[in-house]
């Protein structure tokens, strides 16, 4: 129960990391100019990277489904 | 605004309206088609949204528009209407010898591998420069490195013009030497007055219309 509710917290996490990302890429795309094209790699890139990254860390870590019927 | 910076934003918006559902909702995980929506949601639909915006930005950052967004670049925007043949950005303008909206991108990008990345990462410098230092003023400006005949000749090799001119064949060592960069196109007395922002006062300028 404890490590499923980690996982919900690191999706959570992920999401929010998605979200500002996905955000701050449409600002950008609005924005149209020369420095909107730096925030969206630096800024928008990074988000969306640190969600993914976030999301495939909550899925490896998290138990399997045999590890969870050895226990 | 492209219609394709719309479509990206309005992308980029439901993946997100999408991003909070799934993970705001409990127990998405709890089933195999669960988890691949999560995949999907959490993992595909994010990266392609922004290779798309980053694709949507490098695909503007190559306008004409983009270009002349600096102030420190209006005068080689105007250079571009001197009504006068022998200014060679202006002739290749006024003519559409370079696509009018591109104008830019297509002389001063680099046609050799990679050669969108580097302009591109010229362009981050150029950035930098502009907000976080004192830029020079648009007459100091000089190219990072000599311009290279290559520019010229991804368009002009092959050309009549080019190829049979009477100045390129005045003598046998003359078209060699520009096709192996060794004889520069302008800067060697040939093709000297590019922009020359220096004495665009002086000039008269060419309006569209007429």
């Amino acid at each position: 129960m404890a490590t499923k509710r980690a996982l919900e917290s690191r999706l959570k996490l992920a999401g929010v990391l998605l979200i500002l990302g996905l955000l701050t890429e449409s600002v950008c795309l609005l924005w149209g100019q020369p420095i909107a094209f730096v925030f969206l790699i630096g800024l928008g890139g990074l988000f969306v990277f640190a969600g993914i990254a976030v999301y495939l860390l909550a899925i490896a870590s998290s138990p399997t489904e045999r590890d969870q019927g050895s226990s | 605004m492209p219609q394709l910076a719309i479509l990206i934003i309005v992308l980029a918006l439901l993946s997100a309206a999408l991003v909070a559902v799934v993970t705001l909702r409990p127990g998405t995980t709890a089933t195999q088609s669960g988890r691949i929506l999560v995949f999907i949601v959490l993992f595909l639909l994010p990266l392609f949204t922004l290779a798309m915006g980053v694709n949507a930005e490098i695909e503007r950052s190559k306008s004409t528009k983009f270009c002349l967004s600096c102030h420190i670049m209006e005068p080689f925007g105007q250079s571009l209407k001197v009504d006068d043949p022998t200014y060679l950005a202006a002739s290749h303008y006024q003519n559409h010898r370079v696509p009018k909206d591109e104008a830019c991108y297509t002389c001063h990008t680099n046609y050799a591998m990679f050669g969108t990345f580097k302009a591109k990462l010229a362009g981050f410098r150029h950035v930098y420069a502009y907000y976080l230092t004192t830029p020079p003023a648009p007459e100091a400006l000089r190219l990072r490195e000599p311009f290279n005949n290559r520019e010229c000749l991804h368009c002009h090799l092959g050309a009549r013009s080019f190829e049979q001119g009477a100045m390129h064949n005045a003598d046998a060592e003359t078209l060699p030497a520009v096709k192996a960069n060794k004889l520069s196109c302008v800067s060697s007395g040939c093709h000297e007055t590019v922009h020359n922002i220096a004495h665009l006062k002086e000039q008269k300028l060419w309006s569209e219309g007429n």
